[in-house]
Parts: C-alpha cells; sequence; structure tokens
C-alpha cells in the first residue's frame, strides 16, 4: 500500500491448521504505523484465528511473521508483548473486581525497591492516558463491575497502550456496544493511529470499518480475499466477503 | 464536600465493610450489657490469647478465598506441625527453637505439596485440601503414635501463655504495654495522614477533615483503652505481639504489593489474568505454600497454648477460619476480601463464642447461633451485591 516503506509487521503465507480444518491458509498482511488495517470475514474466516497469531496466542504452523523487515517468532503472549504487539480480545481481559488503574496495569504494575506498588505514580499515568485516549469515566478508583460496556471496552484499550507498544490488535471491540458506546471507541481507536500505531481492528460491521480504516482486507475461508482502501464501497467489500463474483472460491 | 455528605458516602461506599463493623461493636455491646465480666482485663486477654490461632489461620484462608480456592486442610495441618514439633522437643529433648522450626519447616513442605497438586496438576483446591485434611490427620496419628504428648514448658509455652509485663515498671499498669499501644496509635494516625496527604497530592477525594479526626480519635480511644485493660491485667501477650506483626505484615502484602494484587486478579478473572501476563500457576502455588506457613504458626501457638500436642488437636479450625474470611466480607466467587475484614469476622466469632460461654449457653447452642450468622453475613454479601447492580 505504502510502497518504499517497511512495515511495521509483515505477516507471509501463514498457514494454521486444526485437525482438519484449515483455519488460515497462506494469509498475507502488512501493517504500517499510523495505519488502522481491518481484518473483515463471514463467520469463521480466520480473523480471530490471524489476530490470535498475531498475539502470539497460537502458533502458525507455517509461514513467516516479520517486524521491522527482521523476522521474529512470537511463542507467547508475553513475547508478542515484549516486540510491541499488545491486544484486546473479544472476552474482555479484564477483572472486574479491580480498579481502573489496577486494570490498566494489570501484569505491569510499577513498584518500588521494597516491592510495594507505586499507586500514585501509576494513577497519574493511568490518568493522563485516559485524557489521551478521551477516555471519561467516574474514576480512575472504581471498580470495573461499576462501569458500562463502553467504559470497560475503553479500559482494555487504554491499557494495550501502557507498554508502549507498536502494534494493537483489537478483535470486534464494538461487539456488544451501544451506538453511542461505539462512536466512542472509534474515536479511542483514531487515537490510538494518531499516536503512531498500527491498528489492526477485526469486525463484522462494515460501517464501523469504513468508518476508521485506512485499509481493509477480506478473509474467506482462511485465504486473502481482497484488499480496499478505507473508502471502498459497501458493496464492493461485501462481494469480496460473501465471494460473490470473486474468482477465487 | 461537608462531613454529613462525606459520612453519608463512606458509609454507602463501604456498606459491606461498615455493616460488619456496626455488627461488631453491637455484638460486643450486647454482650458488655449482658455480662459485666466481658470487658474486664482479664477476659479481654483471654478472648485475644483463645482465638489468636484462628485469627492467624484466617489471614491465609483469605488470601485463599480472594484467589478462588478453599483450604480444608488447615486443622489437620495444626495438628500435625504442632506433633513434630512437640516430638522434637518434648520425647527427644530438644531446644524450644527446634520444635518452632521443625513445625515450619513443615508447614511449608505441606503448602509446597499442596500447591503443586493445585497450580501444576491442576486439581482444585478444594479436592486437594480434602485429600489433604485426610492424610495430614493420619500423618498426626502417626507421628505421635496416637497418643498425646505433653508437656511443653519453658520458653515454648511462652509463645502462647506468656507475657510482657513490668518491663518499665508500673502500679498494677504495666507501663511497657502502654507504651507499645501509644506507638502503635500514633503509628496509626501518621501512617493515615500521609495517605491523606497523597490522596490529597494525587486530586483523591478524601473525607473531610473533622470526619478524619473524629474517626482517628474514635479509633485511637478504643485501642488505648483496650491496651489499658490489658496493662492493668497480665501485660502485653506474646501472641498479640505476633498476631499484629502478621496483620501489618499481610494487610501490605494483599494490599500494597505486585503478588497482592496479582491474587486478587486471579481471583476476579483468572482468564483476563493470564492473557495480561500474570503467573496464575505461581500464585496458585504461592497462596498454597504460605497457608501452610501461617498453618504451622498457628499450629506452635496452639501446641503452646495447650501445652502439648494431641492427635485430634485442630479438629475443625479449617471451619471456623473460612466463616470469618465470609463473615468478614470476603466473596465465595473469589477477587474479594480483605485481611481487616477476615480480623474482625474472626473476631466476631470469637467475641460470640466467649460471651455466650461466659453466660453459660449450651455447647449445641452455641453452634446453632454460630451457624446462623454465618448463613446470615452471606445472604447480607449476596443481597447487597444484588442491590449494587441494580443501582448500576
Amino acid at each position: 500500500m505504502t510502497p518504499g516503506r517497511t512495515p511495521l509487521l509483515a505477516l507471509r503465507q501463514i498457514s494454521k491448521n486444526f485437525g482438519a480444518v484449515e483455519a488460515l491458509v497462506g494469509v498475507d498482511l502488512d501493517v504500517h504505523a499510523h495505519e488502522v488495517v481491518a481484518l473483515v470475514g463471514d463467520n469463521g474466516a480466520g480473523k480471530s484465528t490471524l489476530a490470535k497469531v498475531i498475539a502470539g496466542v497460537l502458533q502458525p504452523d507455517s509461514g513467516l511473521i516479520e517486524m521491522d523487515g527482521a523476522p521474529v517468532t512470537l511463542p507467547s503472549a508475553s513475547a508478542a508483548n515484549r516486540l510491541g504487539v499488545a491486544s484486546v480480545f473479544q472476552d474482555l481481559a479484564l477483572c472486574e473486581n479491580l480498579d481502573v488503574t489496577a486494570n490498566v496495569f494489570l501484569g505491569r504494575e510499577m513498584y518500588n525497591r521494597a516491592g510495594l506498588l507505586q499507586e500514585g505514580q501509576m494513577e497519574t499515568e493511568t490518568r493522563a492516558l485516559l485524557r489521551d485516549l478521551t477516555v471519561r469515566v467516574p474514576s480512575i478508583r472504581t471498580p470495573l463491575r461499576h462501569l458500562s460496556g463502553g467504559q470497560r471496552q475503553a479500559v482494555a484499550i487504554a491499557r494495550t497502550v501502557i507498554g508502549n507498544p507498536r502494534i494493537v490488535v483489537l478483535d470486534e471491540p464494538t461487539a456488544a456496544l451501544s451506538v453511542a458506546h461505539t462512536a466512542e471507541v472509534l474515536t479511542h481507536i483514531e487515537r490510538l493511529r494518531g499516536m503512531g500505531l498500527g491498528v489492526i481492528l477485526i469486525s463484522h460491521n462494515l460501517n464501523d470499518v469504513r468508518a476508521v480504516a485506512d485499509r481493509v482486507e477480506v478473509l474467506r475461508h482462511g485465504r486473502n480475499n481482497g484488499s480496499f482502501r478505507g473508502d471502498a464501497s459497501h458493496e464492493e467489500i461485501l462481494a469480496a466477503i460473501t465471494g460473490a463474483g470473486s474468482p477465487s472460491l | 464536600m461537608n462531613a454529613i455528605d462525606s459520612l453519608r458516602d463512606m458509609i454507602t461506599r463501604n456498606m459491606r465493610q461498615s455493616g460488619i463493623m456496626v455488627a461488631f461493636v453491637a455484638i460486643v455491646a450486647f454482650f458488655a450489657i449482658l455480662n459485666p465480666n466481658f470487658l474486664s482485663p482479664t477476659n479481654l486477654t483471654n478472648i485475644v490469647l483463645q482465638y489468636s490461632y484462628i485469627l492467624i489461620l484466617a489471614i491465609g484462608m483469605l488470601m485463599i478465598i480472594v484467589a478462588g480456592h478453599i483450604d480444608l486442610s488447615v486443622g489437620s495441618v495444626v495438628a500435625l506441625t504442632g506433633a513434630v514439633s512437640a516430638v522434637l522437643v518434648i520425647r527427644n529433648g530438644m531446644p524450644w527453637w527446634v520444635g518452632v522450626l521443625a513445625a515450619i519447616a513443615v508447614g511449608l513442605l505441606v503448602g509446597a505439596w499442596q500447591g503443586f497438586w493445585v497450580a501444576y496438576v491442576g486439581i482444585p483446591g478444594f479436592i486437594v485440601t480434602l485429600a489433604g485434611m485426610l492424610l495430614f490427620r493420619g500423618l498426626t496419628y502417626l507421628v505421635l503414635n496416637n497418643a498425646s504428648l505433653s508437656p511443653f514448658g519453658g520458653n515454648y509455652y511462652d509463645v502462647a501463655n506468656g507475657f510482657l509485663n513490668g518491663l518499665l515498671g508500673g502500679y498494677g499498669v504495666d507501663v511497657f504495654t502502654l507504651v507499645i499501644f501509644g506507638i502503635a496509635v500514633v503509628g496509626y494516625g501518621v501512617s493515615q495522614w500521609r495517605t491523606r496527604r497523597g490522596k490529597i497530592a494525587y486530586q483523591q477525594t478524601v473525607e473531610s477533615l473533622p470526619l478524619f479526626v473524629v474517626k482517628l480519635v474514635i479509633v485511637a480511644a478504643v485501642v488505648m483503652w483496650f491496651g489499658y485493660q490489658l496493662a492493668s491485667s497480665r501485660g502485653l501477650p506474646l501472641v498479640l505481639i505476633i498476631l499484629a506483626a502478621l496483620v501489618i505484615i499481610y494487610g501490605l502484602v494483599t494490599q500494597r504489593s505486585v503478588f497482592g494484587r496479582h491474587v486478587y486478579a486471579v481471583g476476579g478473572n483468572r482468564h483476563a489474568a493470564e492473557l495480561s501476563g500474570v503467573k496464575v500457576k505461581k500464585v496458585y502455588f504461592w497462596i498454597f505454600v504460605n497457608m501452610g506457613f501461617l498453618a504451622s504458626v498457628a499450629g506452635v501457638v496452639y501446641s503452646s497454648r495447650m501445652n502439648g500436642a494431641q492427635p485430634s488437636a485442630g479438629n475443625m479450625f479449617e471451619l471456623d477460619a473460612i466463616a470469618a474470611c465470609f463473615i468478614g466480607g470476603a466473596s465465595t466467587t473469589g477477587g474479594v476480601g480483605r485481611v481487616g475484614g477476615a480480623m474482625i469476622g474472626g473476631l466476631i466469632m470469637a467475641v460470640m463464642s466467649n460471651g455466650m460461654q461466659l453466660m453459660g449457653v449450651p455447647q449445641s447452642m452455641q453452634q446453632v447461633v454460630k451457624g446462623l450468622v454465618l448463613l446470615l453475613a452471606v445472604a447480607f454479601d449476596i443481597w447487597n451485591k444484588r442491590r449494587a447492580s441494580v443501582v448500576r
């Protein structure tokens, strides 16, 4: 898409089987900095599998993953994290009993030499982070169970930014949200792009996708089935998703 | 925020915690009115001595319950660690500290054993510790050859029965005890003040200044009164020092350390914690090792208090410790509960047992009452949660 620039993340010929089921077959994907790439496709097209490969949760059977042009392996979620890949999965990975700050820093707590948590510092950073993403919550000490679905999603997105990632993978971030909360989450995604990150957005909703994506990659039966600019028409993308008029299958 | 609003906010926000405080005060008042001896120096000292080991167990149990497990074996572990210590000290004439160290070592081994099955084999804690309850009870009988051993005497006996008294003199009222309580009160005040300063610096809401001061003064008055009662009886019990140190340390571990944060995270949403990079297996392993450690401390205190080891020691202790946690606000589904709450829950059990004993209520009736209190406390918790979710 942007010739002459090494993509931040490049997937080449990724394949993944679950027993006899071919979830991914030779999938290619490029993501650049300052770019929102939407990954669309019908149920079972392999979107979530691809997201999990990028997040390090699943390992591909074959294929190459490159970051900044250099081949890497992503054997675990924490390895992917170290390389700068942060993910928000469909089933929100948040602890409802903990407050906003604790969730944002979960697994990466700041602590002093005595091993005690530095709550004040974590709060300051959380507040700044939520401000950058224009997230509004009642208080950063509110337990998650007292927040709305949209606010929780916003916290989930905010927590991805803590480790200074370069790539953020969002798996169906707007699936369970009302219209107003969806709009908020889309704003957060634009903020992530504004911060210079590469964003991979997985969604069923073509309206959401066309609202924020710079590029739309279609998966069908685990294969690439077309690449479109973010302003491509609804019908063009839909045709690629359903395979109507497509020569590939 | 004015004082009244602030007070109302504090009460509604901490309904569960403050509810239990109110219940505790009410129960104490109830027994104090019915029996003038209840708040006497001797009886207060007795309550501390009689229930210290349950409170020690409740600290470890709380962490296990918060992480979403349960430990049914602690009573047997109390017996086993006390038995090992008794065999070494009483039968083999080793010094008292060898017994203490051996008991703690056994506790750590037991904890590591149970932690291994829970964390790395993936058997629920309920099953592992149910097996442990039988296993360690059986081992206790083996270690003791089915017979009781006594007496410890000497320094070992002093662990649970000793007092610090007369170090600084005083006529009938031990000055040293008062000084220690004074230091504790000042320390509490300073730490509360610093927390408040910190909250203000980070622009968090705090209760209004008059309310804050009133709260401090009430706490200080109650603590100093309790200290005075102890001082005018036998002085400062050694057990109370052990217990206070454990409460402070575990308060920090659960609320302010990374490990404690992870225990709550694992109990709240194991899957999410794992995806966030929390090492869930390690957390499970170490909470059971920690429970083993605390059970061995309780084992030492209990065997010292009984001045010997019996094969049936510590029977049903696990249920008292679990009840203390649930009365103190721990959630049955994990992720919620505090050490302070479990201590109050344990004290409620302690005060009720002691109060009913003073009144001559038969053992059978005591059990009925304690069972009902546990049921009501958890029912209140569930009702409170439902109310909170309706508000949202």
